[in-house]
């Protein structure tokens, strides 16, 4: 082990690697902050451009852009509420309220040193314990990530829906709804198409989220007349505010970003969880920790709301390289299509991996380090050239928003139904807003429909079509407990708003 | 029970839901599948059962309270919405340029701005910028028969 790490060592500080690491996380940065383009397209788009360089070289880079495009879709999501990737959704949920109240820029250096803090953490993590966690991860079951998942959705149901769990239940039944539609991945047999050609393959990830965050926002900056959402005529660079933290503030934070680091990088071990999950959890578990007072303030600007999930969403960008380097399993989207790009240079991911080219993984890993030191150096300067966006008049800022989401959602499929599509379901998420139904939760059932359904079926195949599977198994029954109890707590919130 | 926009809504997913939940039944699963512990409709199915209970938990339970929504801008976002529907018309015919320059310089124009040269610079550069991004440092091709026919891309 402490020969692969030298080397490791040695190929990741060569001045080409660090190089790569930087062009990685500026590029990963730049396309992240952008609505509509979140790391896997960005990475997608580096493929090819990868395809001169040795292979340690391009996970080196490839990570690098991943963990840009993380920061970066932080960014947008605290800025203009429009995430561009999926993990970054909870940021904005304390992020963008302390943008509105005039603290942009101490909401952009909370998400800078959180990520740096939950990155180098689980970097750490990874570093001592990658081979026996992926044996932690190598005990779950079909019966377990079912159960699991099937926790990650009540708890964003629970937490991220501002006391409306009927409404948030609702939106996650119809995420999950949407999910399945196009071709089942196993049998091939095509669900809820309506015999549209353009449905074969499911609706696209990025059109949905495209079309109920950065669209959706757009459409309501205009609805509202004098828009609270928007303050974008306020926002001045002046207005930024101090990036700097109290000690008050940086005693605050410390604890949460310990507890998320961890949290973040067990989540993101477990292949399929990855990021969104970790940093929806992160958030939730700081909320229901939190004293009643604090408590309250969670979604409204509080700091450990939003130091939670970007602690936890880098960590779980770590994590989640676990199951790709050492089993050949993605953890996330993110890294399914690394794993397309290993497998394109001729690597093969796996326990093999780990023994015959130990220059990889250990570099990948080393480089995690350079990558998060590179973000910080890099992103804390750059916060109020960042920030500046929020002083863009909103007449300008819609359309280019349009512009982008549009976009993005365009340059995946080059097909016109997907702007179509996009937009019809942009004005029904608007209205669905207006009516107080939370969009995160559909975001996260949607997201996690296909893999619920994959191991579900795995699941009662093996159990002869019983859902015993739910209690026979120690992890499935200690998550189905969990589960339980949170169903318990919102209908005990129920009875006491009630009376 | 006061009837309200939540009320309406949790009405209209107890429709989409029982609808989805009948359509679940009339997927065509293969033969041997039918009996199967799992098959195309199972899941589906789930969903529909989870989408009716807590659509009418919400129909049951949610507050009498009327929510305003006359002082929107209801006018203007639909706008927006069929410039957007129109600019996916016409990307494939007319380009990717000129489309996204036609769709960002309305857009501009309808939501106030007056300034030729703001909309200008806000519009063509951000777009060409854009462009030249994709086709020249990431091979993205985009069709552009505008672009095409005065020689700009080949």
């Amino acid at each position: 082990m402490i020969e692969g790490i030298t080397i490791g060592i040695g190929a990741a500080f060569s001045g080409y690697n660090i190089l790569m690491v930087m062009i990685g996380c500026f590029a990963g940065t730049i396309i992240g902050t952008l609505p509509g383009l979140g790391p896997m397209s960005a990475i997608a788009l580096m493929i090819p451009i990868t395809y001169g360089f040795d292979p340690a070289s391009a996970m080196i880079m490839m990570a690098g852009v991943y963990y840009g495009a993380i920061f970066g879709g932080s960014t947008s999501s605290i800025l203009i509420n429009a995430p561009g990737v999926a993990g970054t959704v909870s940021s904005s949920f304390d992020g963008y309220p302390l943008a509105r109240s005039g603290q942009a820029g101490k909401a952009l250096a909370i998400a800078a040193y959180s990520s740096f803090a939950g990155g180098t953490i689980a970097a750490i993590f990874l570093l001592i314990a990658a081979p026996q966690l992926a044996k932690v991860s190598l005990s779950f079951q079909s019966a377990d990530y079912f159960a699991l998942m099937c926790v990650g959705l009540l708890a964003i149901a629970a937490f991220a829906s501002k006391g409306q769990f009927l409404k948030a239940m609702i939106m996650t039944a119809l995420g999950l709804a949407l999910a399945t539609v196009g071709q089942d991945s196993l049998s091939d047999i095509t669900r809820f198409t309506f015999g549209n050609i353009n449905l074969m393959d499911g609706i696209s990830f990025v059109l949905l989220v495209m079309a109920t965050f950065a669209m959706s926002e757009a459409f309501m900056i205009i609805f509202k007349k004098k828009s609270i959402s928007f303050k974008a005529s306020d926002a001045s660079a002046k207005k930024l505010g101090s990036i700097k933290l109290t000690k008050q503030e940086v005693k605050e934070i410390a604890p949460v970003i310990g507890r998320s680091s961890i949290l973040g990088f067990f989540v993101g071990v477990l292949p399929g969880a990855g990021a969104t999950i970790a940093s929806f959890l992160a958030w939730g578990f700081e909320r229901t920790i939190a004293p009643v007072k604090e408590r309250l303030n969670f979604g409204k600007g509080s700091i450990k709301g939003l130091a939670a999930p970007e602690t936890a969403n880098n960590a779980a960008c770590t994590g989640s390289f676990v199951p790709l380097l050492t089993l050949g399993i993605p953890g996330s989207g993110t890294t399914a299509v690394m794993l397309g790009a290993l497998l394109s240079f001729g690597v093969q991911p796996g326990p093999r991996l780990y023994v015959e080219q130990p220059e990889i993984f250990w570099a990948v890993i080393i480089s995690m380090y350079i990558g998060n030191i590179v973000l910080l150096i890099l992103n804390l300067p750059l916060i109020p050239y960042i920030a500046r966006i929020l002083a863009i008049p909103q007449k300008i800022l819609v359309p280019l928003v349009l512009f982008f989401s549009v976009t993005g959602v365009y340059l995946i499929s080059f097909n016109s139904f997907d702007i179509y599509f996009m937009a019809i379901v942009a004005l029904i998420s608007l209205v669905l807003r207006v009516i107080d139904y939370p969009m995160p939760p559909l975001i996260l059932g949607f997201i996690l429909g296909g893999m619920i359904e994959k191991n579900l079926r795995r699941a009662l195949i093996i159990n002869d079509g019983s859902y015993s599977f739910l209690w026979e198994r120690p992890i499935s029954l200690t998550l189905f407990i969990i589960m339980i109890i949170i169903i318990l707590i919102q209908v005990y919130q129920g009875l006491i708003k009630k009376n | 029970m006061r009837i309200n926009l939540s009320r309406i809504s949790a009405l209209i997913f107890l429709l989409l839901f029982s609808i989805y939940s009948y359509l679940s039944g009339e997927i065509k699963v293969f033969t041997f599948d039918v009996d199967a512990p799992f098959n195309a409709k199972t899941f589906p199915r789930l969903i529909s059962y989870i989408g009716i209970l807590f659509s009418f938990l919400a129909l049951i339970f949610s507050k009498n309270e009327d929510e305003p929504v006359s002082q929107y801008e209801w006018l203007k976002v639909f706008v927006l919405f069929v410039l957007v529907f129109s600019y996916g018309l016409i990307i494939k015919t007319a380009g990717f340029f000129l489309s996204t320059n036609l769709f960002l310089i309305i857009a501009y124009y309808y939501l106030g701005v007056r300034s030729i040269k703001l909309i200008f610079f806000c519009s063509v550069p951000v777009v060409a910028g854009l462009q030249f991004l994709l086709h020249e440092l990431l091979d993205v091709y985009i069709r552009d028969p505008l672009l095409q026919s005065i020689g700009i891309i080949s």
